[in-house]
């Protein structure tokens, strides 16, 4: 089956449901709500994509995503299929049933994002120790043991370059500019 | 055993028994155990000397790898995808490279596709043969690990003339490389296979034809085709278990599709399939050298790209197959020099995840040749 039929079929089957589906070259995109994942997922996993390759989530601040990316050993289709789950209460049914790959993903889902997985075998944290407060991936977890990102100025010196194009080149008797201010060095 | 009986230490004998003299008990291995490559602990649930269940613990070497990624720009976290998987580091590189070009649709010179097929394939020798050295010495087989280690360090040696370093190479540029090769250095390269080619057979007359060797792992840790594909099993995990699967044959990446090789596929889904696979890769990826080195093309070695590297908002997962199997890299950009999303998605990761069901009905004797074979690495699997 090309990409073109999957996504027909999957559009037949939950209509508005698929709040978005497209198919950019092999791989189809999908995007769904929280309480139709699940049911999307089993669709999938019987279209033949046995293959899990990714659990992954995404924190869009308004709302997390929980992010799959299947594949088959069978056709060249993938799918990408991400599921909009609710910021304050992140729950979604767990498709440890379906891939047992999934099992570890979702456990590293919820460390990272406190996303809940409602029939998971095994709710635990994975990575973390279990009295780890909060959920690291989260645009707004803080820790004053992180390290602000920092560009060493090379924005401002890439801006300073296109500005002074078009001026003419300073000659050797005018004062040098002074140094612009160092960036704060990172600490911890 | 009556319940008065003191407990021994290091074991914990459970109140629920089966049956009048039979007991469960839980024996802890690792963190601190040779066996475990690195620091990753099991809970060994014994029913006399047969493994009933087993409970990995990770993240002992967790290093926030993610976080870091969101803060830092595309190019600066090269140097940490090395820090990955620190057995293979060039193709952590690759994987990485792969990922940001495809979000950028970045072209790459051929001359550099072609390095960095050569250095990829190379490092696919370095790791299993590590793998091969380090196997051995869990089973007890001291000289193999010696011999593997002699061979490894001449691919070191060509590493190290190509980047100046031994491990962590951060060699791999966006839309390119970050230096050609050295004068001399393909003639280094082809030395070494030569050399090397002649050095399998001298493994097999040590390992792979010692029935002592055959019988140790022969049939233990079975996973068969169907689980292991369920599982999300990938490279010779999976090709050991009958899947004929690698993602530079099934879905090319890079200039793999200008090559010929075979994809060693075995169906005994024990251990000692995955032996003979890893074993048969070598070969392959000679094969492979060989052939990249004869086409090599001349030319620019890097693409012009853009100072701040600022992909258009979108996203990517892209896979590669490491030596350990596949690696992803699920890229979220929002337009701005740092990824807003970073998730790279280890092949030990998810191979060690079937452990428990590899493990049980085992002996617990075996329990370090199934863990061997599974060729972790802590340092991608924790991130």
């Amino acid at each position: 089956m090309t990409p073109e039929q999957f996504l027909e079929q999957l559009r037949t089957q939950f209509g508005a449901a698929l709040t978005e589906a497209e198919a950019k070259g092999s791989v189809l995109l999908l995007t769904t709500t929280a309480d139709q994942g699940y049911a999307v997922c089993k669709a999938l996993h019987d279209l033949g994509f046995e293959y899990l390759n990714c659990l992954s989530g995404v924190d869009w601040t308004t709302h997390l995503e929980v992010v799959y990316d299947l594949s088959s050993l069978h056709h060249a289709a993938k799918v990408h299929l991400r599921v909009k789950v609710d910021r304050a209460d992140p729950l979604v049914r767990s498709v440890s049933d379906l891939w047992k790959a999934a099992n570890w993903h979702e456990r590293e889902c919820y460390d990272m994002f406190g996303v809940r997985f409602d029939g998971h075998p095994d709710h635990r944290r994975i990575l973390l120790s279990e009295d780890w407060v909060g959920f690291p991936l989260r645009k707004d977890y803080t820790d004053e043991r992180l390290v602000p990102y920092t560009d060493y100025g090379l924005e401002e010196k890439q801006a300073k370059t296109e500005a002074g194009k078009g001026a003419p080149k300073p000659t050797s008797a005018a004062p040098k500019p002074p140094a612009p201010p160092k960036p704060p060095a990172p600490t911890g | 055993m009556s319940m008065t009986t003191p407990i021994p230490i290091g074991t914990q004998v459970i109140t629920e028994r089966l049956g009048e003299t039979m007991e469960e008990m839980y024996v802890n291995m690792g963190p601190q155990h040779p066996s475990t490559h690195g620091v990753l602990r099991l809970m060994l649930k014994l029913d006399g000397e047969v493994i009933t269940d087993c409970i990995p613990y990770i993240g002992y070497l967790h290093r926030c790898h993610e976080k870091i990624g969101e803060n830092r720009n595309y190019v600066q976290i090269i140097p940490y995808t090395d820090r990955l998987d620190y057995l293979a580091s060039m193709a952590m590189n690759f994987g990485y490279v792969l990922s940001v070009e495809r979000l950028m649709n970045q072209e790459v010179p051929p001359r550099a596709e072609y390095m960095r097929v050569i250095l990829a394939e190379l490092q696919r020798i370095a790791s299993h043969l590590l793998w091969l050295g380090t196997f051995g010495l869990d089973l007890g087989n001291f000289t193999i690990f010696i011999y593997c280690f002699r061979e490894r360090e001449m691919v070191l040696d060509l590493f190290e003339a190509v980047s100046g370093q031994r491990l962590n190479y951060a060699f791999y540029r966006i839309g390119g490389m970050a230096m050609d090769f050295p004068d001399g250095w393909i003639e280094q390269c082809r030395e070494f296979l030569t050399w090397f080619k002649p050095r399998i057979p001298e493994y097999d007359a040590l390992v792979t034809d010692n029935i002592l060797f055959q019988k140790r792992i022969r049939g233990i840790g079975v996973m068969d085709g169907p689980t292991a594909v369920n599982y999300g099993l990938s490279g010779p995990m999976l090709r050991a278990s009958g899947i004929n699967w690698d993602l530079r044959r099934n879905d090319p990446y890079s200039v793999y599709d200008r090559f010929e090789f075979n994809v060693p596929v075995f169906d005994t889904c024990d251990v000692w399939g995955r032996f003979l696979v890893r074993r048969q890769e070598m070969i392959e990826s000679v094969k492979i050298i060989e052939q990249a080195l004869e086409g090599l093309p001349s030319g620019d070695i890097q693409a012009k790209v853009p100072k701040t590297i600022k992909p258009a908002a979108g996203q990517a997962y892209v896979r590669t197959e490491s030596p350990r199997g596949e690696l992803g890299f699920y890229l979220v950009s929002d337009g701005t020099p740092k990824p807003y999303r970073y998730k790279v998605r280890s092949p030990a990761f998810c191979n060690l995840s079937a452990l428990t069901e590899m493990m049980r009905g085992c002996l617990v004797a075996d329990a370090v040749a199934i863990l061997g074979s599974v060729d972790i690495v802590l340092g991608e699997i924790d991130r």
